[in-house]
């Protein structure tokens, strides 16, 4: 088809309307085509890994800016940065706007607010001691002796509190800034332990920044990017989305994640105990647990007797008690027993979940055909039958296959959260799509030796091209 | 350090003894005094009015960085208060502040009593009530007082 060439054009940036085109028109996709399925949008997230010594010098940058940009000491700077997730644009509209409302918003203590008399005689209403040469304040004024702020200070770390430390006065809410912290606790054991915990505040509190998931990771990873995008560690080389930390899951939002994977956690054995063990009265519809071995049920709930196995009355199974062992078209009445709405949900979810499940199982198992082929190639090699790079295309696909089966166990959750209607039919309908093109590519990679490298391709091509239609219209 | 009792808290015992705080009275048992006897007069207006009820409270070892635990010992129905008499409160939790006192903790305490919160609850069931048939709450509020909270 025509409109082939217009996703192939170098300007496609601005042409997305000519892509969406393509997808749907082009059922019958070149193979030689690669433009088409490299799409302007990409999964990868951009972003840089950086050391601990590389995240210092973004924060120092950070403040020489506002610094300059507001006209403010470098400790102020500091404070409004980490209250306001490092938004330099956000603070210093704020700051023109009301700068007394930004401080008081960001825990620090506005001029306006200190008409605090200091206590007579050095007296700390914490310790309720009085005599003390110097006693020691925040901003805000409220003086007690250095004593308390210590042990306070220590109560709060071991909470694992390090930047939002309040003043000890009820409801003043100000925050110890950190250099406040440091003369309190001068260079006992504590204070490496604030240390951490500060460089562990101070990076969650960015916005562009996140540490690593791996395990035991030091790295943290830069990045505005604003869609639930991948990175990959380069340090630990751990895969995470670079919104959430949880592993990638396009098509599906952060949010929507999060719920099914709690669900998943919370759900998936009662669920799969329920549906396997259980039944519902074909009376009441309450839920019943099969205990003991006689098929003749009385439901606990309505009293109502039925037969285990047909769902039918027990009083029809006096006479003829084996009725239910003969095979009948169209049971109906074991069908109505079903039609409860709790059995109906779990049903749904079941569907959902047992496909999500299935596909993880399965890119399990194609790890495994991925040594297979890296045997095979070398073998091939070995023999003298091509070169190395001659058999790329072979390794090629199997990336591609868990790459697009990566892909579609994540439409699962996805779908489920879906709202029925014309757009959730539209997403069915290229899950479907992907569903097929990805077997009909496991199918051809297990029997590589027997599929030509041009049928491969052609495999490899449409799986790609369904995956990146469906993340086209429902994931960038 | 467990041995020796804090400077702060021997004075606030001795000015809560001194000088009581009306309606309300704290006295530190004879063998702990971390560990306090606490009456509280249901205030006026309210539908705990009439009745005594005793609480306990308890300095832990880290207070006054940490908040004292208090607990009603009187059964009472109030939307904030559960039946095993633990109560939900702010200033006993998240918002506990070292400037704070057992004098201010049992001041908010009987505040609660007059305005019970049922937006917060920790009954659920009372705090039910309370918002659909508050008058139907405050009957059976003023029963319990009756039944359990008699000096």
């Amino acid at each position: 088809m025509d409109d082939e060439d217009m996703s192939c054009t170098s300007n496609d940036d601005d042409d997305y309307d000519c892509c969406d085109d393509d997808y749907y028109n082009d059922c019958d996709v070149d193979a030689t085509d690669d433009v088409a399925v490299t799409s302007t949008h990409s999964e990868e997230a951009e972003f840089e890994c950086l050391n601990v010594a590389q995240v210092e010098k973004v924060f120092v940058e950070s403040v020489k800016t506002l610094m300059l940009r507001l006209n403010i000491g470098d400790k102020v700077a500091k404070l409004l940065l980490v209250a306001n997730s490092w938004d330099i644009e956000y603070i210093v509209s704020m700051y023109r706007m009301n700068r007394y409302d930004l401080f008081r918003q960001s825990h620090m203590a506005a001029k306006s607010d200190v008409a605090y008399e200091k206590p007579k005689n050095g007296y700390c209403s914490v310790c309720a001691i009085d005599g003390y040469e110097s006693l020691a304040s925040l901003q805000c004024g409220h003086c007690f002796c250095e004593q308390c702020w210590n042990c306070h200070i220590e109560s709060r770390l071991s909470e694992g509190v390090a930047t939002r430390i309040e003043c000890m006065e009820s409801e003043c809410g100000v925050y110890c800034p950190p250099d406040f912290v440091y003369e309190i606790l001068e260079k006992g054991p504590l204070r490496a332990k604030y240390d951490r915990f500060l460089f562990r505040d101070l990076v969650l509190s960015h916005r562009e920044l996140k540490f690593c998931v791996g395990k035991d990771c030091q790295v943290v990873i830069r990045s505005n990017e604003d869609k639930p995008k991948r990175v990959t560690c380069e340090s630990c080389h751990t895969a995470f989305c670079v919104k959430c930390g949880v592993d990638y899951h396009a098509p599906t939002s952060c949010d929507t994640i999060k719920q099914w994977l709690t669900k998943c956690a919370d759900d998936s054995e009662t669920a799969n105990y329920i549906s396997a063990h259980t039944k519902d009265c074909p009376q009441c519809h309450s839920c019943i647990e099969k205990a003991g071995g006689c098929n003749h049920i009385q439901c606990t709930r309505c009293r109502y007797h039925f037969c285990w196995m047909c769902f039918g009355d027990w009083k029809t199974h006096g006479s003829e008690y084996y009725e239910c062992s003969r095979y009948k078209e169209n049971p109906s009445v074991a069908a109505e027993a079903n039609h409860v709405k709790a059995r109906r949900a779990l049903e749904k979810y079941l569907h959902y979940f047992e496909r999500f499940e299935n596909h993880s199982k399965s890119l399990k198992m194609e790890e495994q055909l991925r040594d297979k082929i890296r045997k095979k190639i070398e073998d091939k090699v070995n023999e003298h039958n091509g070169t190395w790079i001659d058999w790329q295309y072979l390794h090629s696909s199997v990336s591609l296959l868990t790459k697009c089966r990566y892909t579609l166990q994540y439409t699962y959750p996805f779908a489920y959260y879906m709202q029925s209607g014309p757009r959730k039919q539209l997403f069915e309908y290229q899950q479907a799509q992907l569903e097929k093109e990805v077997e009909e590519l496991a199918w051809a990679v297990e029997r590589a030796d027997a599929t030509a490298r041009g049928a491969l391709e052609a495999h490899m091509h449409r799986a790609e091209h369904k995956r990146q239609t469906l993340l086209h219209d429902f994931f960038f | 350090m467990a041995g020796a009792l804090p400077r702060r808290i021997i004075k606030e015992t001795q000015r809560l003894l001194a000088d009581p705080v009306p309606g309300i009275s704290a006295n530190p048992d004879e063998s702990n005094a971390r560990y306090f006897h606490v009456m509280i007069a249901g205030p006026d207006e309210s539908p705990f009015a009439g009745g005594v009820f005793k609480l306990e409270l308890f300095l832990p070892e880290e207070y006054p960085m940490a908040a004292p635990k208090v607990r009603f010992m009187t059964k009472i129905y109030h939307p904030n208060i559960d039946k095993l008499g633990r109560i939900c409160l702010d200033i006993l939790k998240d918002k506990w502040s070292p400037a704070l006192q057992i004098r201010t903790v049992l001041l908010s305490i009987q505040a609660l009593l007059s305005a019970p919160n049922p937006e917060d609850p920790l009954a659920t069931d009372v705090a039910e009530q309370w918002k659909t048939n508050e008058a139907e709450a405050i009957k059976t509020a003023k029963q319990w007082t009756l039944a359990y909270a008699q000096a």
